[in-house]
């Protein structure tokens, strides 16, 4: 059994002191002598020409130091997937979406900034546009950009087994579709650039909103002509990402770009609408699913074909789509697969990755499904789930090494914490339980700029320095690589000081996404925190003659397993450690990168995607109110196998938040177009939830020890956010006997299905009154209408 | 009328000077005029409630308050609820029961809470809710804030800070 | 988003507050500041000087006059939901101030500034480089609607909560201009237009609202902050109550998207909407076929169907109409039923 005394503790976040004083500094916080404000103006158009630009309004207002152009600056695009980069700084030629940045400004101050903006008048020649994926593929379709027919960017199709002999062989063969809309991630913090110059070196440092300081310095490099060593992009505290922040925007090259011309340090911060328009949303995605099952609800086979509105550019379009590909093979069993996905140009708001990444939409629609066939072929909907499900060490379709899975536990431990025996199809009328289920990689292996490095620096003090790359964006990384650290070298947290995520400090770390963090730069830091020992302990095991792996040490304390008596305490040790001439301080360090089968891109290939698994069932209970259409979610619970947490608190933490995310995605949250127009782009009318719509929530922690993580930790709080609407929408269902396929599910939407099933039910179809004894009616309770095979 | 001119803005129980204009919000005079940035700005439109600061105890928007209006008023902001570095009982509460993770919406949650309290000690969890509503957090859930003014409210927690 | 610029007045009496008004080009009064600073913003609004009511002491508290509860304009959401008499004789009152917006704007939002709201929609209610886009509508002074499609008329919807409670009580407001005070029913300050929803003149502060005694109901007070979206908190006792309800998408922050007001004395019904056309109505179809009739269930169930007619419904992108009419019944229903 592992002795542990600071993993696995609710350590309060080492900078939430900073936090809660408002003493933490974002980046908009900051300010520099002589500092510069600039603002971005942007397209009015969806899809158009830029015949001219006049800024001469602009350039002559009193304060204004700078007014560029695409004319003016390299023509290079830029891009977080280095095989997709498709975006200028500033639209050259033509505008893609309403929103695109065409210019950008700089002056003494913000308000003159804007006031300059507003002063330059763009000349465009309109083109067609296109709004729709599934439009947007048509033959004759307008291109978005011209050298990608179609408007596909990305497409990925993979094939396991014998689809259609596994469709013959089953006993039923059901097609459903189903839409999922755009959710736009909505961190507190607008996202923000400083970037200051520094003439006589050659220097740049850009403190940014991001979750990717490496990526950013690269694509700075690459996309204004600095050399990358004379680049330095420190993060500071960063209010909130969700995947939204996993990009670079125009708002850092153009801060730098104009620092660099002028000589002064420049901010850009973006207002609310800018961040809702022009930064990223979560794909909006038509599915079709088509899934073969026996009787018993034995998936056979199964084939979806998903169609992605990526908006105007591609940002993280290959690797979105193929993990939306990857993750409809788990967490159930499905020998015979086969996933179509196309990642689809339009002329609107440009998708990324958000919590989940990809994925939420396939499993929205796949475990729609599984609760439509359950309730046709009249099995139980949870036993269904545990009769595909999937478990450690079976070989996997696609090569996928599964350490350790708890799924089994989790759908048995969320059935039973729900009630769902005593509740599915029991409640009164408009009242009604629902579960989900998902699995979501920890951190994404199989690609290039993955690794992780750390250093850990013991000083004649005691004061343990840890350098990391990771880029806490509130998740709390740096607690967790503390708590990792201040584990292996036997100290408090108090003494654990971490400076992270400043490229001209910290080693290379790929950032945050994939929820990467814990397990990669985790390691990293054990490792670090492992040489460190690697030095110490046998000064250790000399002062208390005994051997070097005899040595135990927690709490600044060193003593021999078995004699704890016998012991060292770290200030005398470090004494010993000085006068027998070592030299301090003790420098440990460490890298990590996910082991990969092989070095294979997954968009073509097949490998083993993440070094862990996280697996997760979730159900929920919601009432329905039958007059207004509104849904109360009274209860949501997940139960969770995220391996071993290193804090549960935060994790704790991480659970709840990703839940209440996914009832805005089930209910609240939709980011709507209105001929290409972002419609709501505010916190006002976008109507993410606020306090009065928390339900109850509870965690089931299911235990499993993975091999890999350190101190067996996997992923947490991402894949929570996979799940929650498919289990709300299934409640839904079980509540009033309506099927959504689509999402979200508004109080309109429920009161027309409301009066559609009392009109027909007058006319004496016992199906559509949510009766359940025609649930097994496969045909009529379904819009769209399945075919029946078999 | 329409000109920059000198206010004197008490803040914090200090009279800072700062030139302002009339469309100066009071958000701007506190973060780019009496450098006093822990008044967070999420979307200068009063929906998320980032920017609360107690005026004369009341828990109000600073970007819809205009600075030209609040002079000779009292101004608390988030730097004034720790004085001489102590965290408030609030504040500890957060801390303990991990009520915040980017921190962004912490200061108006504090200074909403803050107010709360101090017109009602014990509130309800039904009343925490409501007039904790106008503050936005995307990443905790609200689980754990709830929690922690609970906690407080209850003598539970924080009461020997 | 910066504040355009203006002059700003600070008059320190009701006098000083209305010569400002009337002599300074382009005046406007502000007082929360929650709606029309958010306009300004966004540049919808931009009016040359403003004139802060925030010191005006006429406008403050809430007193007795002839009987009659006079509630002063500058009277906070907030003070209007914590004061305990209003709490008991108008507990609709009371209900809808605890609901608009978030605790934040209760606390900064007064009462006549909630009335005196400007009408909404989705296509003015955003910023200057937003409506860039397109053509300029009607209320923001262009030639056009995005919405409705029908010439010349701008269908931009008001929303203001407490309206609907003061409509079913009654209530007067006070006014006072260049050319002295005047009072009117409350249903007369709004024009009925989407593009200019007021009546008031340009120099005129509405001072106060006056609910007459005979409005009183003698309810139980509402719970306090009970009356959360959709769910009736009952205001009333077997002799009458007042009671409101708001449906918004979320429990906070949100403008109704319908709100229902009902006032039930013996045998006299009334109901008030808001957020279904330019201003906020009484029911006056529905009104009639309750007249004289003692609310039951069965009453309430026959007449609900007629809550949205004779009502001219404003449509969006964003809720179709037809959501917006059984809302009203619905509504209606639940509101009516919390009364018996």
């Amino acid at each position: 059994m592992k002795v542990l005394n600071v993993v696995g503790q609710r350590v309060p976040m080492h900078d939430a002191a900073a936090k809660i004083t408002g003493q933490a500094q974002y980046t908009d916080d900051l300010v520099l002598p002589g500092i510069l404000f600039g603002r971005l103006v942007r397209s009015t158009k969806a899809h158009a020409l830029i015949k001219s630009i006049d800024v001469s309004k602009a350039k002559a207002l009193p304060g204004v130091k700078g007014v560029i152009t695409a004319q003016d600056i390299p023509d290079r695009v830029y891009g977080i997937v280095p095989k997709a980069k498709d975006e200028h700084v500033l639209a050259r030629d033509k505008v893609r979406y309403i929103g695109d940045e065409v210019a950008a400004v700089v002056a003494i101050d913000q308000e003159t900034a804007d006031e300059a903006a507003r002063l330059i008048t763009v000349e465009y020649e309109e083109l067609p546009a296109v709004f729709d994926p599934l439009d947007a593929i048509k033959e004759g379709a307008p291109l978005v950009h011209d050298n990608t027919p179609g408007n596909v960017s990305a497409q990925i199709h993979k094939e396991f087994g014998d689809l259609e002999g596994g469709f013959a062989a089953s006993d039923f063969v059901f097609e459903d579709s189903f839409y999922t809309q755009a959710q736009n991630h909505a961190p507190l913090e607008p996202h923000a650039a400083l970037a200051g110059w520094d003439a006589l070196n050659g220097d740049m440092t850009l403190w940014s909103a991001t979750q990717i300081p490496y990526f950013l310095k690269r694509n700075l490099s690459t996309t204004l002509l600095i050399p990358e060593q004379n680049i330095r992009v420190i993060k500071p505290k960063v209010g909130g990402g969700f995947g939204q922040k996993i990009d670079m925007f125009a708002k850092d090259f153009c801060a730098c770009w104009f620092a660099k011309e002028l000589g002064r340090p420049v901010k850009f911060v973006y207002d609310r609408e800018e961040v809702f328009q022009s930064t990223r949303q979560r794909h909006p995605m038509y599915l079709t699913v088509k899934t073969g099952v026996s009787k018993e609800g034995k998936i056979i086979a199964q084939k979806i074909t998903a169609h992605a509105d990526g908006g105007a550019y591609n940002s993280t379009a290959p690797l979105m789509i193929t993990l939306s590909c990857f993750f409809v093979m788990i967490p159930y069993k499905i020998e015979n697969l086969v996933y179509e996905g196309y990642h689809v140009y339009t002329n609107k708001p440009v998708g990324g990755a958000m919590r989940g990444h990809g994925i939420p939409q396939p499993r929205f629609a796949i475990e729609r499904q599984i609760d439509l066939i359950a309730k046709r072929i009249g099995v139980d909907a949870s036993e269904m789930r545990l009769l595909n499900a999937i478990e450690a060490g079976e070989p996997h379709p696609a090569g996928f090494i599964i350490n350790t899975c708890g799924f089994a536990d989790s759908v048995r431990e969320a059935s039973r914490a729900i009630g769902w025996k005593e509740k599915r199809g029991k409640l009164p009328f408009g009242r009604g339980v629902g579960i989900a289920c998902a699995s979501f990689p920890s951190g994404v292996a199989n690609m290039s700029h993955l690794a992780s490095g750390c250093v850990v620096q013991l000083s004649s003090e005691g004061r343990v320095s840890v350098l990391s790359g990771a880029a806490d964006i509130g998740q709390g990384a740096e607690t967790v690589i503390a708590q990792i650290v201040a584990e292996r070298v036997g100290v408090p947290m108090e003494d654990v000081h971490i400076t992270a995520a400043d490229t001209g400090l910290c080693p290379l770390d790929a950032g945050t996404f994939g929820s990467g963090v814990t397990v990669r730069a985790g390691n990293a830091a054990l490792n670090a925190a492992n040489d460190v020992r690697a030095q110490l302990f046998p000064v250790a095991a000399e002062a208390l003659g005994c051997e070097v792996d005899e040595i135990e040490a927690a709490n600044r304390l060193f003593w021999v397993r078995s004699d704890p008596d016998r012991s060292v305490g770290m200030r005398d040790l470090l004494r010993q450690y000085q006068y027998i001439d070592r030299p301090l301080p003790i420098v440990g360090r460490g890298a990590w990168v996910p082991p990969a089968t092989s070095a294979t891109t997954l968009l073509t290939n097949n490998g083993n995607l993440s070094p862990s698994y996280s697996f997760m069932t979730q159900a929920a209970e919601v009432e329905v109110d039958l007059e207004t259409g509104r849904v109360n979610v009274i209860k949501v619970l997940t139960a969770h196998d995220c391996g071993q947490p290193i804090n549960p608190m935060l994790v704790e933490g991480q659970l709840e938040g990703s839940i209440l995310g996914g009832i805005g995605y089930a209910l609240y949250e939709d980011s709507t177009c209105i001929d290409g127009q972002q419609h709501n782009p505010s916190f006002l009318d976008y109507g993410f939830p606020t306090m009065m719509e928390l339900p109850e929530m509870e965690g089931i922690h299911i235990d499993t020890d993975d091999p890999i993580g350190p101190f067996g930790a996997k992923e947490a709080g991402e894949g929570t956010q996979l799940a929650p609407a498919p289990a709300i929408v299934n409640a839904i269902a079980d509540a009033i006997g309506v099927e959504f396929d689509r999402l979200p599910v508004t109080p309109a939407m429920i009161l027309a299905a409301l009066k559609k099933q009392r009109e027909e039910s007058a006319a004496g179809d016992p199906a559509a009154a949510g009766d359940p004894a025609a649930a097994g009616d496969a045909a009529a309770c379904h819009e769209n209408a399945p075919r029946e095979e078999g | 009328m329409g000109g920059r001119r000198i206010l004197t803005l008490n803040v914090n129980g200090d009279d800072y000077e700062v030139v302002c204009a009339p469309n100066t919000t009071l958000l701007e005079a506190l973060r780019e005029k009496a450098f006093l940035t822990g008044t967070k700005r999420g979307c200068d439109l009063g929906a998320c409630g980032a920017c609360t600061v107690i005026v004369d105890g009341q828990a109000i928007l600073a970007c819809l308050s205009l600075a030209a209006d609040m002079e000779e008023r009292t101004i608390r902001t988030i730097e004034g609820i720790s004085e001489g570095g102590d965290l408030s009982p609030l504040q500890q509460a957060f801390v303990d029961h991990g009520a915040l993770q980017c921190g962004f919406c912490s200061p108006g949650f504090i200074m909403s809470a803050t107010e709360l309290l101090a017109e009602n000690p014990h509130p309800e969890r039904a009343e925490i809710q409501r007039r904790l509503a106008g503050n936005l957090c995307r990443c905790t859930g609200y689980v754990k804030i709830v929690e922690a003014v609970e906690a407080v409210a209850q003598g539970t927690d924080g009461g020997s800070r | 988003m910066r504040l355009p610029r203006f002059e700003y007045y600070q008059p320190g009496s009701l006098a000083e507050a209305v010569t400002m008004l009337s002599e300074v080009p382009g005046a406007r009064p502000v007082a929360g500041g929650t709606d029309l600073l958010v306009n300004m913003k966004h540049r919808v609004e931009q009016p040359a000087a403003l004139v802060s009511l925030s010191r005006v002491p006429e406008l403050a508290g809430v007193r007795s006059e002839d009987g009659a509860t006079v509630i002063g304009g500058g009277v906070t959401l907030k003070q209007v939901q914590n004061d305990e008499g209003l709490k008991a004789k108008f507990p609709a009152l009371t209900q809808a101030a605890s609901v608009v917006g978030s605790y934040r704007h209760q606390t900064m939002g007064t009462l006549a500034g909630n009335l005196l709201q400007n009408t909404r929609c989705r296509f003015f209610n955003q910023s200057m480089e937003w409506r860039s886009v397109r053509a300029l509508c009607y209320k923001a002074g262009g030639d056009y609607c995005h919405v409705m499609k029908k010439e010349g008329v701008c269908f931009c919807t008001y929303h203001g909560d407490t309206a609907a409670a003061l409509l079913v009580l009654d209530a007067e407001v006070r006014v006072e201009g260049p050319d002295g005070s005047r009072q009117f029913p409350l249903a007369q300050l709004y024009s009925g237009e989407g593009k200019a929803p007021l009546t008031l003149g340009t120099a005129e502060v509405m001072t106060a609202v006056v609910i007459p005694e005979a409005s009183a109901t003698d309810g139980a007070s509402a719970t306090d902050g009970a009356s959360a979206t959709d769910r009736a908190a009952g205001g009333g006792s077997p002799a009458g109550g007042s009671v409101y309800l708001k449906h918004a998408l979320r429990g906070a922050i949100d403008f109704p998207i319908v709100g229902a007001a009902v006032w039930r004395n013996g045998d006299a019904t009334r109901v008030a909407f808001t957020g279904v056309d330019r201003s906020p109505l009484r029911a006056t179809v529905l009104e009639e076929a309750l007249a004289g009739r003692a609310l039951t269930p069965a009453v309430i169930e026959e007449a609900a169907p007629l809550a949205p007619k004779g009502v001219t419904i404003t449509r969006s992108t964003v809720q179709p109409g037809s959501f917006k009419r059984d809302l009203m019944s619905a509504l209606f229903t639940r509101a009516a039923g919390s009364l018996l």
